[in-house]
C-alpha cells in the first residue's frame, strides 16, 4: 500500500475516497458554481504535500494520505439539546456546522440590524455583492491543495456580512461539530466586516466521536476601513482526527484584527494563517497556544504580509509539548518594498516537558524596505530552575510548582481572550492538562 | 533615503579583473576521463582517484539545489574546464608597475608592505626574500611538528593522514557542489597540528610556499589532534581577482579531544559591476567536526565580495562539552546576493554554540541569514544562542532571516533573536553636529554594528576588515 500511493497526485488521493472522479458542478453562471468548477479543474495540477515540500518539511501527513475518507453523508440527527453544553453564555448569534455542513436548524441567527448571516448558496443567489466580491478571493487556492479541495467541495458554507458602523457586542459563536467517522468535512466561512464595525468571533472545533475523520476548514475574512475584529479559535478535535485549516484575512486602512488560536486536539493538525495588511495603519495581533501530548503533531504556519506603509503586527506564539508530541511553528513576516515604517514584532516560545517531545520552529523575516522596525525571537527550553526553586522554597512541592509554571506559561496567551466564559473554560482545561499524572 | 547615503552606496568597484594568465588547460567538459586525467596529471595514488570517481558517480545522480534565496542562470558544468596547470603569473619587475589604484587600496586597508607586493603579483624576491620568509616559517612550524602545505604535497608526503581524514566531515556525496568538488578538486591546503601543540603563529594561505592559484575547486583540510590549537586565516582583505566564475570549495576541520580550531575568512572577490554583470559565484561547503571532548571550532567570516555568496560554515558538535561558534559579517551592494549562515548540530552532552550574524544590504542587493540549530536526543543540557541583525541601506535591497530550530531534547536551551535596522537621518545629523561627515559617520555606525564579529578576528585582520567595510561603502561624499 505504501509504495502504491507513494507518489499520488492530489487528485488521485481525492478520487481514492471520493469513489471515482471529482465532478465539477454542471455548467452554470452562478458565482459559487463557477468558483467550484475552477477549483475542481485546478486540483489536477496540485500534488499531495510531502515532507519534501518546504512548507510541509516537518509535518508528515502520510497517515492522512493513507486515510481514504469519504464525503460525509447527510448530517446525523442532532438536536440543539445535544450541543447546549458547548454553547457560550455570552453568545446570541450561533452558527452550527455538523460534519462540514451548515445547520440552520441548530443555529441561532436572530435578526440584528446590519448583520446578515445565511448559507453561501443563498447569499450568492440573492446576489449579495459582499459575498461575490470576496468569496474565494482571499483564501488563495492555486498553491494550496487543501484550500483547493475545500473550494471544490464547498457546499453549505456560511457567509457573515456586517454592514458599516455596526457594533455587535455579544461574540458570534461558530461551532464545527464532528459526528461521523472516516469522513472528510470541508466547512467554509466568509466574514465581511463593513467600515467602522466591530465584532468578536469565536470559532470552535469539537467532536462528538472519538474516531478518525478529517476536517479541512477555510475561513476568509475581509475587514473594511477601521473595522475591528476579535477572532478566537479553539481547536478541540478528537484525538484521532486530522485537522487542516486555513484562515485568510485581508485588513484595510486602519482596521484592526486580533486573533488568538488555541490548538489542543487532533492526531495531526495543521493551521495556516495568512494575514494581509493591505493598507496603511492596518494592525494585527496574532497570538497562539499549542498544547499537545502523547503522539500528537500540531503545526502552525503564519504568514503576515506588510503590503502598505505604517502597518503594525504583533505575534506571540507558544507551544507546550509533552509525551512524544511534535510541535511545529513557522512564522513568516514579509515587508514589501512599499511598506515603509512597518512595525513588526514576533515572538515564539516553546516549552518541552518530556524527553521524547520535539519542536521545530522557523521564524522568518523577509524585508524589502529600509525604514522599518522588525524583530523576531524564538526560544526553546524547559521550566526555569530558579523559578521552580523559588516556588519550592515557598512550600510548594515540585509537582505543583511545575504545574503552576506550566500553566502560567500557557496562561499568558489565554489571558488575552476577551470572552470571559471562553477564557475560564480554557484556563480550567489547561490546568487539568498540565497536571502531572 | 538621503542623497548622501545614495552616493555612498553607489560607489563602483574599482579594480575589475586582471588579465588572463596563460595556462595549460584541459578541454572543457566533465567525464570520468577528465577526472582520470586530472588525477594522473597530479600523479595521484589510486585511492584518491577512487575517491574522486565515487564522488563523480554520486554527483551524476544529484540535481543542483534550488531552495536557496539566490538567483543565477543555470550553470553548464560541461562548459567548464576542470584542469588548469598552475603556471606562474607574469611577474612585475617592481612596485612601480603596479596599478596605482590597487596601491591606494592597499594603503587604505593598511596591508603590510611585503604582502602588498605578493598580492599585486610583483616578483616578491625583488623586494623581499620570499624564500627566506617562507623558510623561516616552515622551520618554525616543523620544529613543533606542524604540517602545513598544499594539498597535492600532502597527498604525496602524508598520504596516511589524508586517507584517514579526507571526506570524514564532508562526505563525497554530501551535497551537489561538495560532490563536484570531491570529484575534480585541484589543490588547496592541508594543515595538521599534532597532539598537544599550540601553533605558534596564525597560519595563513599567504605563507604557504605554493602560492599559485589553487583554482576554482579548492580543498582544505585541517586536523587538530588532542590538545592542539590553531588559528587559520583564509583569504585577504585586498580584492582578489579570478577569472573563474564558479567557485565550489570544500573546507573540512577535525578537532579531537581538547583541540581548538579557529578559522577566519575575509572574502573580497570580484562582485560584478554596478549592474550585476559578472562576479564570482562563491558556493562553498565548510564544516567542522568537533569530534573530541572539550573541543572547539570557531568560524569567523567577513564576506564582502562575490556576486553570490552561498555558504554555511557549520559545526558538528559530537564530543561532550564541545563548543561551536559562528561570527559573520556579510556586506552586499549593487546586485550582490548572499545566502549565508551556519548549522550547529548538537550531538554530545553539554555542547554549546553561539551564532552572531550581521548582514548589511545596500543598493539592489539581497542578504539572507539561513541557519540551523539542531538538538538531537543525545544533546543533554546543550545550549545555543543566536543573534542575527540586519541593516538595510536604501529601499531597493532586501534582508531576510530563515532560522531553523529543531529540538529533540528537553534539557536543551535555544535562544534566537533577530532585528532589522537602518542608519537613521538623526544619527547622521548627530555626527554632522560633531563635525563628522556622512561618509565617516556611516563607516563608524557600520563598524559599531559589526564590532562583535570583528572582535573575533585576529588583530591585523580586524584592522583591515574595518577599513574594508568603509571602502566597500565608500562614496563621493566628504
Amino acid at each position: 500500500m505504501n509504495t502504491l500511493i507513494k507518489n499520488v497526485s492530489f487528485q488521485e488521493w481525492i478520487s481514492s475516497w471520493n469513489s471515482g472522479k471529482i465532478t465539477a458542478p454542471e455548467h452554470s453562471t452562478n458565482y459559487l458554481d463557477q468558483l467550484r468548477t475552477n477549483a475542481v479543474n485546478h486540483i489536477a495540477a496540485l500534488k499531495f504535500p510531502s515532507t519534501r515540500d518546504e512548507e510541509w518539511r516537518f509535518t508528515d501527513i502520510t497517515p492522512l494520505k493513507h486515510a481514504a475518507f469519504k464525503q460525509p453523508s447527510a448530517a446525523t440527527e442532532l438536536t440543539a439539546s445535544d450541543l447546549t453544553q458547548y454553547f457560550i453564555d455570552e453568545s446570541v448569534i450561533r452558527i452550527v456546522f455538523v460534519d462540514g455542513q451548515y445547520m440552520p436548524g441548530l443555529s441561532s441567527t436572530a435578526a440584528q440590524h446590519g448583520v446578515t448571516i445565511d448559507s453561501l448558496s443563498k447569499l450568492v443567489a440573492t446576489d449579495i455583492s459582499a459575498v461575490t466580491q470576496h468569496l474565494g478571493q482571499i483564501a488563495e487556492y492555486h498553491n494550496n491543495a487543501f484550500v483547493a479541495l475545500n473550494t471544490a467541495f464547498m457546499q453549505e458554507g456560511v457567509g457573515i456580512v456586517i454592514s458599516e458602523n455596526i457594533v455587535v457586542d455579544a461574540p458570534i459563536h461558530v461551532l464545527f461539530v464532528a459526528t461521523q467517522q472516516e469522513v472528510t468535512a470541508c466547512p467554509r466561512c466568509l466574514l465581511v466586516v463593513g467600515a467602522g464595525s466591530r465584532i468578536t468571533l469565536v470559532e470552535e472545533y469539537l467532536a462528538l466521536t472519538d474516531c478518525a475523520y478529517t476536517t479541512n476548514a477555510v475561513i476568509e475574512a475581509q475587514l473594511a476601513d477601521s473595522a475591528n475584529v476579535n477572532h478566537i479559535r479553539l481547536q478541540r478535535e478528537s484525538r484521532e482526527a486530522f485537522h487542516i485549516a486555513n484562515t485568510s484575512v485581508q485588513i484595510a486602512h486602519a482596521a484592526s484584527y486580533q486573533s488568538i488560536s488555541i490548538a489542543l486536539g487532533a492526531q495531526i493538525s495543521r493551521f495556516d494563517q495568512h494575514i494581509s495588511l493591505a493598507d496603511q495603519h492596518a494592525q494585527c495581533s496574532i497570538d497562539g497556544l499549542t498544547l499537545i501530548s502523547d503522539q500528537q503533531l500540531a503545526d502552525t504556519h503564519t504568514w503576515i504580509d506588510h503590503i502598505k506603509p505604517q502597518a503594525t503586527s504583533r505575534q506571540l506564539h507558544k507551544c507546550i509539548a509533552d509525551g512524544s508530541a511534535h510541535a511545529v511553528f513557522s512564522g513568516k513576516i514579509i515587508v514589501r518594498p512599499d511598506a515603509q515604517q512597518t512595525d513588526a514584532r514576533q515572538m515564539n516560545r516553546n516549552l518541552l516537558l518530556s524527553d521524547k517531545a520535539s519542536i521545530d520552529t522557523k521564524p522568518q523575516l523577509e524585508i524589502f524596505a529600509d525604514d522599518v522596525k522588525c524583530s523576531h525571537g524564538a526560544t526553546i527550553g524547559q521550566l526555569d530552575a530558579d523559578a521552580l526553586f523559588y516556588l519550592q522554597s515557598r512550600g510548594l512541592n515540585l509537582a505543583s510548582a511545575r504545574n503552576l509554571l506550566t500553566y502560567a506559561f500557557g496562561a499568558e496567551v489565554i489571558d488575552f481572550i476577551p470572552v470571559d466564559s471562553v477564557k475560564q473554560q480554557l484556563a480550567d482545561l489547561i490546568l487539568a492538562k498540565t497536571r502531572i499524572h | 533615503m538621503s542623497v548622501a547615503l545614495q552616493h555612498l552606496v553607489n560607489q563602483p568597484y574599482k579594480h575589475g579583473f586582471v588579465t588572463k594568465i596563460e595556462s595549460d588547460t584541459a578541454p572543457k567538459g566533465l567525464s570520468e576521463d577528465t577526472i582520470r586525467m586530472v588525477s594522473s596529471k597530479k600523479n595521484e595514488p589510486a585511492w584518491l582517484l577512487d575517491f574522486r570517481l565515487e564522488a563523480y558517480r554520486r554527483w551524476l545522480n544529484m540535481t543542483a539545489p534550488a531552495w536557496q534565496n539566490v538567483h543565477y542562470p543555470e550553470i553548464d558544468f560541461q562548459a567548464i574546464s576542470y584542469y588548469s596547470a598552475p603556471k606562474s603569473k607574469k611577474k612585475l619587475a617592481s612596485m612601480d608597475e603596479v596599478d596605482p589604484e590597487l596601491l591606494r587600496t592597499f594603503e587604505k586597508l593598511g596591508v603590510p608592505m611585503h604582502e602588498r607586493a605578493a598580492l599585486a603579483g610583483v616578483a616578491v624576491d625583488v623586494i623581499f626574500d620570499s624564500v627566506s620568509v617562507a623558510t623561516t616559517y616552515k622551520e618554525k612550524l616543523a620544529e613543533v611538528g606542524i604540517i602545513f602545505c598544499s594539498f597535492s604535497e600532502a597527498v604525496h608526503n602524508h598520504p596516511e593522514l589524508i586517507k584517514q581524514y579526507l571526506g570524514t566531515v564532508v562526505p563525497p556525496g554530501d551535497n551537489f557542489y561538495a560532490a563536484l568538488n570531491s570529484a575534480v578538486f585541484t589543490d588547496g591546503s592541508f594543515c595538521f597540528i599534532p597532539k598537544g601543540v599550540k601553533c605558534p603563529m596564525d597560519l595563513s594561505t599567504y605563507f604557504r610556499i605554493n602560492t599559485e592559484e589553487s583554482g576554482q575547486f579548492e580543498r582544505t583540510l585541517i586536523v587538530a589532534e588532542e590538545g592542539a590549537s590553531v588559528s587559520y586565516l583564509e583569504g585577504c582583505t585586498a580584492p582578489r581577482f579570478d577569472t573563474n566564475q564558479l567557485h565550489a570549495a570544500v573546507v573540512e576541520l577535525v578537532a579531537l579531544d581538547n583541540a581548538d580550531i579557529k578559522y577566519s575568512t575575509v572574502q573580497n572577490w570580484y562582485a560584478g559591476d554596478e549592474n550585476g554583470i559578472g562576479g564570482i559565484y562563491n558556493f562553498v561547503t565548510k564544516r567542522g567536526l568537533a569530534r573530541g571532548r572539550n573541543s572547539r571550532i570557531s568560524w569567523t567570516q567577513v564576506e564582502t565580495g562575490s556576486a553570490i555568496t552561498w555558504k554555511y560554515p557549520s559545526c558538528i558538535l559530537r564530543g561532550e562539552n564541545s563548543v561551536g561558534e559562528f561570527y559573520s559579517v556579510a556586506v552586499t551592494n549593487n546586485y550582490q546576493q548572499a545566502d549565508t549562515g551556519t548549522k550547529m548540530v548538537h550531538i554530545g552532552a553539554n555542547t554549546r554554540s553561539t551564532i552572531v550574524s550581521k548582514g548589511i544590504a545596500a543598493g539592489h542587493s539581497n542578504s539572507s541569514y539561513r541557519g540551523l540549530v539542531r538538538m538531537t536526543p543525545t544533546a543533554t543540557n546543550a545550549r545555543n544562542y543566536s543573534q542575527c541583525d540586519s541593516m538595510l541601506i536604501g529601499n531597493k535591497c532586501g534582508a531576510h532571516t530563515f532560522p531553523y530550530i529543531q529540538v529533540k531534547n528537553n534539557s536543551a536551551h535555544v535562544e534566537h533573536e533577530a532585528s532589522t535596522s537602518k542608519i537613521g537621518e538623526d544619527q547622521l545629523f548627530y555626527f554632522a553636529q560633531r563635525g563628522i561627515d556622512a561618509e565617516e559617520a556611516v563607516s563608524m555606525i557600520i563598524n559599531g554594528f559589526c564590532k562583535e564579529v570583528f572582535q573575533q578576528l585576529p588583530m591585523e585582520f580586524a584592522v583591515e576588515a574595518t577599513k574594508l567595510l568603509s571602502l566597500k561603502l565608500e562614496g563621493s561624499v566628504g
